[in-house]
């Protein structure tokens, strides 16, 4: 049995969607525990008080980035399988600017908003709503803004395939830059 | 939250992990798997999935198939020489170079078809997994790209898509005929599937001896 399991398994889509739910709660709950569902711990990350977030994303990375890569070396993962976002450069700039405009306004982000909104506050009820018209009134003027939605794609771009170097190198690359994020974090909340 | 002694050593456990996992993944350098699955090749082989037909290739080419990259296994004086529209000189010996990618499809060719079969081999055991050759190599495109045979026998001419194959053919330059005007080459394939790359075989023309691999 290899994954993606989706695919080797012949999952149906009702069967993939539990499963989904399933991640979901597990994902809603470990934000929660790690204290992400606070609002006031989420904006700490933007006047450097508090850089749980950075340690929780970028540790998560490292995780999946280190099993991804292990598990396909002993032939349990396809990696050719596995989805990988393709880049339009200019379009995905434009929304990264107004995700991060929303989230320093909001103090949340779309998947700690769900958290925020399930433990019973309110900006977070008022957050994912707004998400969800932001999605809504998107796809009305979907056609109207299909010129940008669609320029500068680049296709699908890894880091090995952009800079020329070995997979692997990435791998050890990426967790140095974690574990001297890490310190760096550190350091930085600790300054008064 | 308070650090606890329990805490930081888990931690550092953690880190420790961390950075002998990703040094060794620097060694290692590729995530393909160690091993190749040496039957899942043959099976591949024999259900004919790892080849396409010369005809087959030249609609992808007309119709810029996104992500079709055509490699020329055969040396680079050759390659310069005459090499087939849109392709790209990739001399076996380089073979190892090429990386695998998500969104393309190779499509590997050399002069009889040898050479590129092994080179299927070889990219398949590199990772890569669209990777289809060109079984008759060159020659196949020669006789059947650019010099098509239009079989006179009314079955056989209904069940081919033989306006399309001429379209593509004039569309390289080639010249198609007919079999009255050619009688050493009577007949060709029963069926051809252009989205799917699929041909079964009834009938081939006669080859003289290959030369070149």
């Amino acid at each position: 049995m290899s994954a993606p399991l989706v695919d080797s398994l012949a999952l149906s889509t009702t069967t993939s969607l539990a499963i989904a739910v399933g991640i979901g709660v597990a994902f809603g709950w470990t934000l929660e525990r790690a204290g992400l569902g606070n609002a006031r711990k989420l904006v700490g990350q933007f006047h450097l008080t508090d850089l749980t977030v950075f340690k929780v994303m970028f540790s998560a990375v490292v995780t999946a980035m280190l099993g991804a890569f292990w598990l396909s070396r002993l032939g349990v993962l396809d990696l050719e399988r596995v989805y990988v976002p393709e880049t339009w450069l200019i379009p995905q700039l434009v929304g990264g600017l107004l995700f991060g405009v929303g989230f320093a306004l909001a103090a949340l982000c779309p998947g700690t908003s769900c958290v925020a909104a399930a433990t019973g506050r309110f900006d977070g009820l008022a957050t994912v709503a707004g998400m969800l018209a932001g999605v809504w009134i998107t796809g009305v003027f979907i056609g109207a803004i299909s010129g940008l939605y669609d320029s500068t794609s680049r296709g699908t771009v890894t880091l090995p395939d952009a800079f020329g170097v070995p997979y692997g190198f990435v791998v050890f690359a990426v967790v140095l830059m974690a574990l001297v994020g890490f310190r760096a974090a550190e350091w930085i909340e600790r300054r008064p | 939250m308070d650090r606890t002694p329990a805490l930081i050593h888990s931690r550092r456990a953690l880190a420790a992990a961390a950075l002998i996992l990703g040094g060794l993944a620097a060694i290692v350098g590729s995530p393909r798997p160690a091993r190749i699955d040496v039957s899942a090749l043959a099976r591949e082989i024999a259900t004919e999935a790892d080849h396409v037909d010369a005809i087959v290739l030249a609609d992808w080419i007309r119709a810029r198939r996104p992500g079709l990259r055509v490699l020329d296994v055969r040396a680079r004086v050759e390659f310069d020489e005459f090499h087939l529209p849109t392709a790209e000189s990739a001399p076996l010996e380089t073979i190892a170079t090429l990386h695998p990618s998500f969104a393309e499809t190779f499509v590997v060719y050399s002069a009889g078809g040898a050479h590129a079969a092994q080179a299927w081999v070889l990219l398949r055991a590199l990772g890569h997994r669209n990777v289809f050759f060109l079984a008759g190599g060159l020659e196949e495109w020669m006789a059947e790209v650019m010099t098509p045979v239009i079989p006179d026998d009314p079955d056989l001419a209904a069940t081919m898509p033989w306006s399309r194959i001429i379209d593509v053919s004039l569309y390289f330059g080639g010249t198609p005929t007919t079999a009255a005007e050619d009688p050493h080459r009577t007949g060709w394939r029963r069926s051809i599937d252009f989205e799917a790359g699929r041909t079964s075989r009834e009938q081939r023309p006669a080859r003289r001896w290959r030369r070149g691999c």
